[in-house]
């Protein structure tokens, strides 16, 4: 008859309505997993599917190719990079610059770095030059700012590195020394 | 219970003599209505708040979301937020607008919205004024907003405007036909034209139960005047971006918007009035009974917001015309001549009823017949149409 569609459809919307609720309600408390999406794998065909994104945060897969981070020496905690310019030289776009250094031979340590955060397109050619284990790509996505200044200093990278903790480059992409 | 149903007509009686106490009658009076006017468009701006935020929520949850979520617990200040933000934006008048029609039209259609509280029985002895004709003042006062409508399209200097102002006028225009004839239905079965008394007439069987066609004609015709989803061709956020308020920003746009809800209150309460039985329901207090059924008819508005598409400008009128009037005048026929013919109460309404049923079963089968013919014939040209295609 004319009109059941209708009315199929009407009891569609009512059962998700009436669905989500109910297993809202199963799992009272519980209204945002602070893992991400991943940690409520128990959806079937009711149930709110949405990240609620400042509460829950996806995990990255592991070749994500973030803003860039500097790693430190695990055993020193000083940072690995020596200052050498080949990641300034590697870059497509002039994104890094602005390296300064101290030191001589062994001890030559990075005391500047300005990487610019605008213009970098995440191609990742200045961690394959780099020949000390010093840049990576982290996971940072979250990369918007409320000034115009996206040029990261050294102080910076270094802080997202010890928020990452990959200790070798190349990691996730299998790369053997 | 007793106390619970004079509730609000012992508190206006213990003010009124408050007044009377120190003001003359006429001044009593006079603090009296303005309080009662105060208080109708207190409740009208209180649901209109609440409902923008169930809607929003019902909605999600027909889409697997949360909704709002940020303001508040559960967001339940969402509404608040919304209405803050409304009176603090800038109010912008185009250049080239007709500036004092541009400014009239929210007020055009916010006046006769709060007017038509007046005739809503919020429960026993709870009314406004008890109109004679309240449901000839339903009607006249339901066709104001139609003007404001063509009057902020046409000032507003605006193509989307305009066509949601055409648009407007069309819909609601031929909506109104069956929605009166669905009235003068009802007023049919109840003898009455005052509200309160169509209420009483209700008191043994509402009018859903007596006349689910009528019930259906104007819950329909309803929906199309408020311009809620499957007849949402004014504001067509696709097609004409807003509608006729595309222009208007800040105060006035909420003007716009507390009238849509105002409006959809005040159908979803006639509606409640007129075949629901109003507030009339043992147990629980009158007043309460009315909202709940309000609600709960609300509520359907609103599920059927959040399933259904938009219909095309030419399927609506179509709808309107072909469908519904016929089908209501069909109705009202059968009505009156029930009504004459059977003397005895439940038989008549039992027949009623059943000549209803039969009646909707018999537009639908017709309606589903129709419609399989012109999609076989559609189908049909299309396949014609490839096969020319494959052999040039």
């Amino acid at each position: 008859m004319y009109g059941a569609g209708i009315l199929k459809g009407l009891w569609v919307t009512l059962k998700h309505v009436w669905g989500t609720y109910a297993k809202d309600i199963k799992k009272f408390p519980r209204r945002y997993a602070p893992g991400g999406i991943l940690k409520r794998t128990d959806y079937d065909l009711y149930g709110i599917f949405t990240l609620q994104y400042p509460e829950e945060r996806y995990e990255m897969f592991p070749r994500f190719r973030g803003a860039l981070m500097h790693l430190r020496n695990a055993e020193t905690g000083q940072p690995n990079c020596t200052a050498c310019g080949l990641c300034e030289r590697a870059c497509p776009h002039g994104v890094i610059s602005g390296i300064e250094s101290e030191g001589k031979g062994k001890e030559r340590k990075a005391t500047a770095y300005h990487y610019d955060l605008g213009r970098c397109v995440f191609c990742r050619l200045c961690v394959e030059s780099c020949n000390f284990n010093a840049i990576e790509m982290s996971h940072e996505y979250e990369l918007s700012r409320y000034t115009k200044d996206f040029v990261l200093g050294l102080d910076d990278l270094l802080k997202i590195g010890d928020r990452y903790g990959v200790h070798k480059t190349g990691e996730a992409w299998g790369v053997k020394e | 219970m007793q106390i619970l149903d004079d509730l609000w007509i012992k508190i206006a009686m213990w003010l009124r003599g408050l007044f009377d106490s120190f003001l003359p009658p006429w001044a009593a009076q006079l603090v009296m209505d303005v309080l009662g006017i105060l208080l109708l468009i207190v409740v009208g701006i209180v649901a209109v708040l609440a409902f923008t935020y169930v809607e929003r929520k019902i909605i999600a949850r027909v889409g697997d979301r949360y909704g709002p979520n940020r303001a508040g617990p559960f967001g339940v200040f969402q509404a608040l937020a919304d209405a803050i933000k409304m009176l603090t934006k800038e109010d912008v008048t185009p250049t080239n607008a007709d500036r004092w029609m541009f400014l009239a039209a929210p007020i055009v259609i916010i006046i006769p919205a709060v007017l038509l509280y007046a005739v809503l029985p919020f429960g026993r002895g709870m009314i406004g004024v008890d109109l004679s004709i309240g449901v000839v003042f339903i009607v006249a006062m339901g066709a104001i907003p139609i003007l404001s409508m063509l009057m902020a399209g046409w000032a507003s200097n605006n193509k989307y405007a305009l066509m949601g102002g055409f648009r407007a006028v069309n819909q609601l225009l031929s909506y109104e036909v069956p929605m009166v004839i669905a009235l003068l239905t009802v007023v049919l079965l109840a003898g009455t034209m005052s509200t309160v008394g169509i209420v009483e007439a209700q008191s043994s069987v509402p009018f859903i139960l007596v006349s689910p066609v009528a019930f259906l004609v104007y819950f329909l015709a309803g929906l199309a005047e408020l311009g809620r989803t499957p007849f949402d061709l004014l504001e067509a956020d696709s097609e004409i971006v807003a509608g006729y308020f595309i222009e208007y920003s800040g105060m006035k746009f909420a003007l716009f918007f507390l009238a849509e809800f105002i409006n959809l209150f005040l159908v979803a309460g006639m509606i409640t009035t007129l075949f629901l039985g109003g507030w009339q329901w043992p147990i629980l207090p009158s007043w309460l009974w009315f909202f709940i059924k309000t609600f709960a008819v609300i509520f359907f508005i609103m599920w059927i917001r959040s399933t259904f598409p938009r219909l095309r400008v030419d399927q609506l009128l179509g709808f309107a015309w072909k469908a519904l009037v016929p089908l209501s005048l069909v109705n009202l026929f059968l009505v009156a001549l029930i009504s004459k013919l059977v003397e005895t109460v439940w038989l008549r309404t039992l027949i009623m009823l059943g000549s209803n049923i039969i009646l909707l079963a018999a537009a639908l089968l017709i309606m589903g017949r129709l419609f399989q013919k012109r999609e076989a014939k559609a189908r049909a040209a299309g396949e014609a149409a490839v096969k020319r295609y494959y052999a040039s």
